[in-house]
């Protein structure tokens, strides 16, 4: 095999933009096709709405077909054939894959996979890992609770799929897992940033271990949050490991649709032969084609067949990029990959309010550990912000100059004034996966 | 030099393997062993021919 080859798919990563909508065309109006023939949930929603799988000519016109939200799936779930209810389009028999959303949201919602469905989301991973530079002589190390959320699932069988020698490091605490990389000198692995983030520092606190020279990790593949296309969150853990790191995009429901390329370009791609995403206005739901202008996506996933997942409402805030990458995939750019999410954007003070921004001016500042927290409040019947920071281990920083240049630079960011607390270190909390940073406690469930 | 199929050769051949192996799906219903693995071939099959899909 020629391993210099830069794509997955030679045939369909650079296939012509006009031949590449044609096929997501024909893509979209077979899994629409599929599912309202096969799934009680779906032809009653397209039934109420009028819509015949045949109708769809154009690219435009598939607008005509109804969104799907999360909030929709739940209630048809629980019920026979149990558990996946009126949206399963296959015998159960030949469900060969459970897993579920986290629920953080709500309840969770389940989601079927056959073994073919099993075969194209490692295919959707696979396309990442090797765009990410990922080939047979990696030893790649999973430091992932193996479980019933999706997350490093199909990570994992892509690895396998393009020959990489593929360790699980789950049951292991977050040490052995560092030493465990260092005895097998695993050469690249998969995690959220804050566990990135996390692991360097264990590795230097409690095993006098630097990532960047004592191990051997030179790529690193994020998912699960948006750290990874936040400038000084990406600076901070390429520097920490010495090695590069990709962002990539997926979801449960969804699959794995957006991977950053090896040239990081600074946004990520849509895998669009197998999805279909659109942009609309947050708003009004008008479609955004035109370039730099921020919109909520709306994903197909054309080749999903158990639990098709169909002009999904992703509630991801995206922007399309104007720009081709020099990589040579005629795929779209996101510029900045997933910028926010639809519920997490809020308004402040008036002002629109994106928490990666915040992101990206506390982790700019190497006196400051990584861990921040923000909450926002009512105090009688104005807007408040506070930033709690952390002092980084051993930083001989005075937290007053700190604060102050803080304050500046937030405002210069985001257009808005904060509280700033600046806490010494250890004393905010750590998150082993996922980090809830930002907190608004005007709605309720926050609190 | 050998010559480099092109997309429709490979495509022409993929339909032969699917071919076989759906035969053979078929036939071994009574033998679990090939009936699986058949199976997962059948979903590899299916793969390839998402892979090298073309528009029309």
């Amino acid at each position: 095999m020629n391993k210099t080859i830069p794509y997955w798919n030679p045939h369909l990563e650079t296939l012509p933009r006009e031949r590449l909508e044609r096929l997501q065309l024909r893509k979209f109006r077979n899994i629409v096709r599929w599912a309202y023939e096969r799934s009680r949930f779906h032809r009653a929603l397209y039934e109420k709405a009028g819509v015949e799988p045949d109708e769809i000519k154009t690219l435009e016109q598939l607008r005509l077909v109804p969104k799907v939200e999360k909030s929709m799936l739940r209630p048809i779930q629980n019920k026979d054939p149990f558990p996946y209810g009126d949206a399963l389009c296959v015998p159960l028999d030949e469900v060969t894959e459970f897993h579920q959303t986290s629920g953080t949201t709500g309840q969770p919602v389940y989601q079927p996979d056959t073994w073919q469905d099993w075969e194209w989301f490692s295919e959707c991973w696979a396309t990442l890992l090797w765009a990410q530079g990922y080939r047979p002589h990696d030893r790649v190390f999973l430091p992932f609770g193996y479980n019933v959320f999706v997350a490093f699932w199909t990570g994992h069988y892509a690895s396998e799929k393009i020959g990489c020698e593929t360790v699980p490091g789950g049951v292991l605490d977050t040490q052995a897992r560092i030493l465990k990389m260092q005895e097998l000198r695993a050469t690249a692995m998969m995690a959220t940033p804050t566990y990135v983030l996390g692991m360097a520092d264990v590795a230097q606190r409690k095993l006098g271990i630097d990532p960047a020279k004592d191990l051997f990790v030179r790529r690193i593949t994020c998912a699960g949050e948006p750290g990874a296309l936040i400038p000084s969150t990406k600076e901070r853990m390429e520097r920490l490991w010495g090695a590069k790191v990709f962002d990539h995009a997926g979801a449960t429901e969804i699959g794995a649709w957006g991977f950053e390329c090896e040239i990081q370009p600074g946004g990520m791609h849509v895998n669009e032969a197998m999805f279909l995403a659109e942009v609309e206005d947050p708003d009004t739901g008008e479609p955004i084609t035109e370039p730099n202008k921020p919109g909520k996506m709306v994903i197909t996933a054309l080749d999903r067949l158990a639990q098709p997942c169909i002009r999904f409402d992703s509630k991801d805030i995206v922007e399309i990029s104007p720009d081709r990458c020099p990589c040579g995939r005629t795929y779209t750019i996101f510029n900045g990959g997933v910028i926010g999410r639809a519920d997490d954007i809020t308004k402040v003070k008036g002002v629109l309010l994106a928490p990666s921004a915040i992101e990206d001016v506390v982790r700019g500042f190497p006196g400051l550990s990584h861990e921040y927290e923000v909450v926002v409040e009512k105090r009688g019947d104005v807007d408040h912000i506070t930033l709690k920071a952390e002092l980084a281990e051993g930083s001989g920083q005075d937290a007053s100059s700190i604060t102050e240049k803080l304050k500046t630079e937030l405002r210069f960011k985001t257009n808005l004034g904060y509280e700033i607390q600046i806490h010494p270190y250890g004393s905010l909390p750590r998150y082993e996966v996922k980090a809830k940073r930002f907190k608004d406690l005007r709605k309720r469930g926050d609190a | 030099m050998t010559r480099q199929p092109t997309q429709a050769e490979i495509a022409a051949q993929v339909d032969q393997l699917q071919r076989i192996a759906q035969e053979l799906y078929d036939q071994s219903e009574d033998f679990p062993a090939l009936n699986r693995n058949l199976k997962r071939i059948l979903a590899s099959i299916h793969m390839l021919r998402i892979n090298l899909e073309e528009a029309d």
